[in-house]
């Protein structure tokens, strides 16, 4: 990342500005790659923090318990599903009915299921036979763990808990993941031009800041569900992102206006090299830290205010599978504590997990705490 | 101090406006309600909400005059327009009349003709003439200019202004068929009369009269409690602030800033800034007051709260800080840290779950404010221990060693008020957490505060409170921020030096 800041670099940059023509062009790469490794031996930033974060055992066992939660959040539909996983109906082979065929299901579903089986039909079904909305009558509401059909019990509406906590994952982490996107571009880009152009734009992006964290983000998300004549899934999203990234851009414009002060970049500068190169090339890498940190506390603050949403705005038509919504259930049937236990454990873990990552990305890209810590082996002296 | 303090709560300012006009975005969020063909209470549902201006400039505001203007203008071309243009007219009234009148002479015949019958409804309104002969044209012109040349000496302000003055020092029957017979140009007066007047009678009487002048509004039996009084003078209030525009005449200066006040945002902000948030649409109650009402225990429940979490925090932090790597910080690290990984509303749903359904209202709020202590606890202590990590490491702490000071003290004094800077700092950034909490807490533990009621005013799409909220909210905690940065200046003469250069010092 940033390798060609070896000691060879001057000497290239000088090489490559004095030179013109597709001639050369090849020998200036070859120029460029031969400084990169010469250069790579040395550590760079990006070593140093991955090899402290792989030593961080706190941190190896959140990415882990992440790593699990995507995979269920990603593979859900084949966990807990109404469909099966594969089936062989009239000698047609149907894999993950309900990606591939979704046509062919609403039949499959309308079918008898014993008398209409040709010779031959087989089904592979999901690990629970249960969808996250599927409702089934008060005959199943509120099952206690461990029923059958039913390993985590069911809600008040009879849908299935293990489904609601499966998918909700799904809905959490998904959500948490695209927010935490839009609000990391949008933190790093107005956090470096205000700390880079400075002036106008800088009091300009200063105030927004300021305006943006006067309002607390969940009265805010409440309202604008609440105003939008059709809230959807989206309307949070946009909500969350276009408003959390406020604390990012702070740390990025700080962390900007100190990388415009280093001695390199006067060096850039005086080599010749443009605003956009000494930005890009120069001050961002090592402004990237924060919004490589604040993209995990990102995902777990929006984590944890869409299942404070869902938890408030229980009952609302919405039916998306989310533990805050299981969890809000549980306040209006007091004896249901598996409605509370099961998303409640999901949602702390989750949680947990991404403040121990977030926390050790910050300690291992924290440039002041690298004499603290031993060096990794592999250095030369760096 | 004092001029830092000053200066600080002056750069709250600018933000404020920012603010303002994020919340303003979020209000052009809520649906419109969709114009139907001869719809009036939609039309009038826009208007109350000003969604029939423009949002920042208003480059032609619209005054009595240029809309009885452009009433009498469609009326005299006769088209297709004639019903609407009556319509305009007759809702103008005795406010339009002296602009009207004046002009009968300059028109056509027949267009005279028709606009004269066009103010039959006015004339019936204001108790005057004779119905059959207001419907024919020549008599209906006779009667309008005659009525001018008679009356033109009380339709004046001054003129106004006396007779509601008199009426509201003693109310009788003449007096007010006087002033029914002014009909809509005594409004200004008339609804600054019922902010004014506290009297019951004299109430009744008004809103009598501008519902009869205008159609609209509600009004005041003589026998009505103190409630009804209050809501009544904030509907008529309210609905003045949206209609005003269309029963007075704006002069060459008062043009000039209704360009920027007659506009969505301008009648938006004015509004919010002179606390009218409008009517509840639960209950009709004005949500100014509805909000005094539930404030104080939202405010009351996140103090609280705050207290409680610095003072377990920041003696947690230090001890933290002190012990580092003993056993104690080992421990109260990571039950800290699931804690702080612990949503709030866990917390409060388990907390309740340990009382009965029916406990005083006293415990519940012991309760909330524990619920909503446990996150600050936890993200506050974990702050202040890493602040003091951070100022151990520093010189002076060393030398404060050297010195041979007992180590509490150098602890106590030397590290901890150091440390509490950043603290004081992030404390003023967790209130928007503290609030956002707050409204979790109340709902679970049924504690009647502001995120209580905004919840029931979710379920019932209640716009005008929920704006209110997020703007109350915002304001709240803008002013926290500046607390907090003042406390900081006041901590550290470092920061006052940093504000002023930063000011002094920048060409932007």
């Amino acid at each position: 990342m940033s390798g060609e800041r070896g000691p060879q670099e001057p000497s290239v940059v000088l090489d490559l500005s004095r030179r013109k023509g597709a001639a050369t062009r090849a020998a200036m790469r070859d120029s460029l790659i031969g400084a990169r490794r010469v250069a790579a031996p040395y550590l760079t930033m990006t070593r140093i923090a991955l090899a402290r974060l792989g030593r961080d055992r706190m941190a190896r066992a959140g990415a882990l318990v992440l790593a699990c939660l995507a995979l269920v959040a990603i593979f859900a539909d084949l966990l807990a599903s109404a469909r099966p996983i594969a089936c062989r109906r009239h000698g047609v082979l149907y894999l993950l009915p309900d990606v591939t065929h979704p046509a062919a299901l609403a039949a499959m579903e309308s079918a008898p299921t014993r008398r209409d089986r040709s010779p031959g039909d087989w089904t592979l079904p999901a690990l629970v036979a249960h969808g996250p909305t599927e409702t089934a009558g008060d005959v199943d509401a509120l099952l206690p763990p461990l029923s059958a059909g039913h390993p985590l019990g069911t809600d008040a509406l009879g849908r299935d808990l293990f489904a609601r906590v499966v998918h909700g994952a799904r809905t959490a982490l998904g959500l948490g993941f695209l927010c935490s996107l839009v609000l990391v571009a949008l933190g790093v880009v107005l956090g470096s031009l205000a700390g880079f152009r400075g002036g106008l734009v800088d009091s300009l992006v200063a105030r927004l800041v300021e305006s943006l964290t006067a309002i607390p983000t969940l009265v805010l998300v409440l309202v604008v569900g609440a105003l939008v004549p059709h809230p959807t899934t989206a309307t949070l999203l946009w909500t969350i992102g276009l408003t959390r990234w406020t604390e990012l851009a702070r740390l990025v414009r700080a962390e900007v206006l100190r990388g415009l002060g280093e001695d390199y970049v006067t060096a850039a500068r005086a080599l010749g090299a443009s605003p956009a190169r000494v930005l890009l090339r120069h001050v961002m890498p090592n402004a990237i830290g924060p919004g490589i940190v604040a993209a995990a506390f990102g995902v777990a603050s929006v984590v944890l205010l869409e299942a404070a949403v869902d938890f408030l705005r229980v009952g609302s038509p919405d039916t998306m599978a989310s533990w805050g919504e299981a969890m809000g259930e549980a306040r209006l049937h007091a004896g249901a504590w598996w409605l509370v236990a099961f998303p409640g454990a999901a949602l702390v873990a989750t949680l947990v997990s991404l403040h121990l990552v977030g926390e050790a990305a910050r300690d291992a890209l924290d440039p002041k705490l690298r004499e603290a810590i031993p060096d990794g082996g592999g250095g030369t002296g760096a | 101090m004092l001029r830092y303090a000053l200066r600080r709560v002056l750069w709250a300012i600018p933000t404020l406006l920012a603010t303002s006009l994020v919340l303003f975005f979020v209000t052009t969020l809520a649906p419109d309600p969709a114009p139907g063909p001869d719809d009036s209470a939609g039309e009038e549902l826009r208007r109350a909400r000003f969604l029939d201006l423009p949002r920042f400039v208003n480059t032609h505001p619209l005054d009595v005059e240029s809309l009885a203007n452009a009433a009498v203008s469609e009326i005299a071309s006769g088209g297709a327009e004639l019903p609407r243009g009556a319509r305009e007219l007759a809702r103008l009234g005795g406010a339009a009349l002296p602009y009207v009148l004046p002009l009968l002479e300059a028109l056509a015949p027949e267009a005279r003709g028709r606009v004269a019958v066009a103010l039959a409804p006015v004339a019936e309104r204001m108790g005057v003439g004779h119905g059959d002969d207001l419907l024919r044209p020549e008599l209906a012109v006779l009667f309008w200019s005659r009525f001018w040349d008679d009356r033109a000496l009380d339709f004046t302000r001054t003129a106004v202004d006396r007779a509601v003055a008199r009426l509201v020092e003693h109310g009788t029957d003449l007096r007010e068929a006087d002033i029914v017979s002014l009909d809509t140009y005594a409004l200004p007066e008339i609804v600054s009369a019922m902010s004014t007047s506290g009297d019951r009678l004299t109430l009744a009487r008004l809103t009598r009269i501008a519902h009869h002048a205008t159609g609209q509004g509600s009004v005041l039996a003589a026998d009505s409690d103190a409630t009804q009084v209050r809501r009544a003078q904030a509907e008529w209030k309210e609905w003045w602030f949206a209609h005003a525009t269309d029963f007075l005449a704006l002069d060459g200066a008062e043009r000039a800033i209704a360009a920027v006040t007659e506009t969505r945002y301008g009648k938006w902000l004015r509004r919010a800034a002179s606390g009218e948030l409008g009517v509840s649409a639960i209950d009709g109650e004005p949500i100014a007051e509805k909000l005094c009402e539930r404030a104080p225990v939202t405010l009351l429940v996140c103090g609280a709260a705050m207290l409680l979490s610095w003072a377990v925090a920041v003696p947690l932090g230090a001890l933290g800080a002190w012990r580092r790597g003993r056993p104690f910080d080992w421990v109260s690290s990571a039950v800290l840290f699931v804690l702080y990984a612990t949503p709030t509303f866990a917390v409060a749903e388990l907390l309740r779950r340990f009382t009965a359904d029916h406990a005083p209202s006293g415990v519940r709020a012991v309760l909330a404010i524990a619920a909503l202590s446990v996150g600050s606890v936890a993200t506050l202590s974990r702050w202040q221990r890493s602040a003091m990590l951070e100022v151990v490491r520093q010189d002076f702490v060393r030398t404060a060693h050297a010195k041979g000071l007992p180590a509490w003290r150098v602890v106590v004094v030397h590290v901890l008020r150091n440390a509490l800077m950043p603290t004081v700092t992030l404390a003023g950034l967790h209130l928007p957490v503290l609030l956002g909490g707050a409204f979790v807490v109340e709902e679970v533990f049924g504690l009647p505060g502001v995120g209580f009621e905004t919840l029931r005013a979710i379920e019932a799409h209640d716009a005008a409170w929920l704006m209110a909220v997020v703007l109350a909210s915002a304001v709240a905690v803008t002013v926290g921020l500046v607390a907090s940065d003042v406390a900081c200046g006041a901590l550290d003469p470092r920061v006052r030096e940093a504000l002023s250069l930063r000011q002094g010092g920048r060409p932007a």
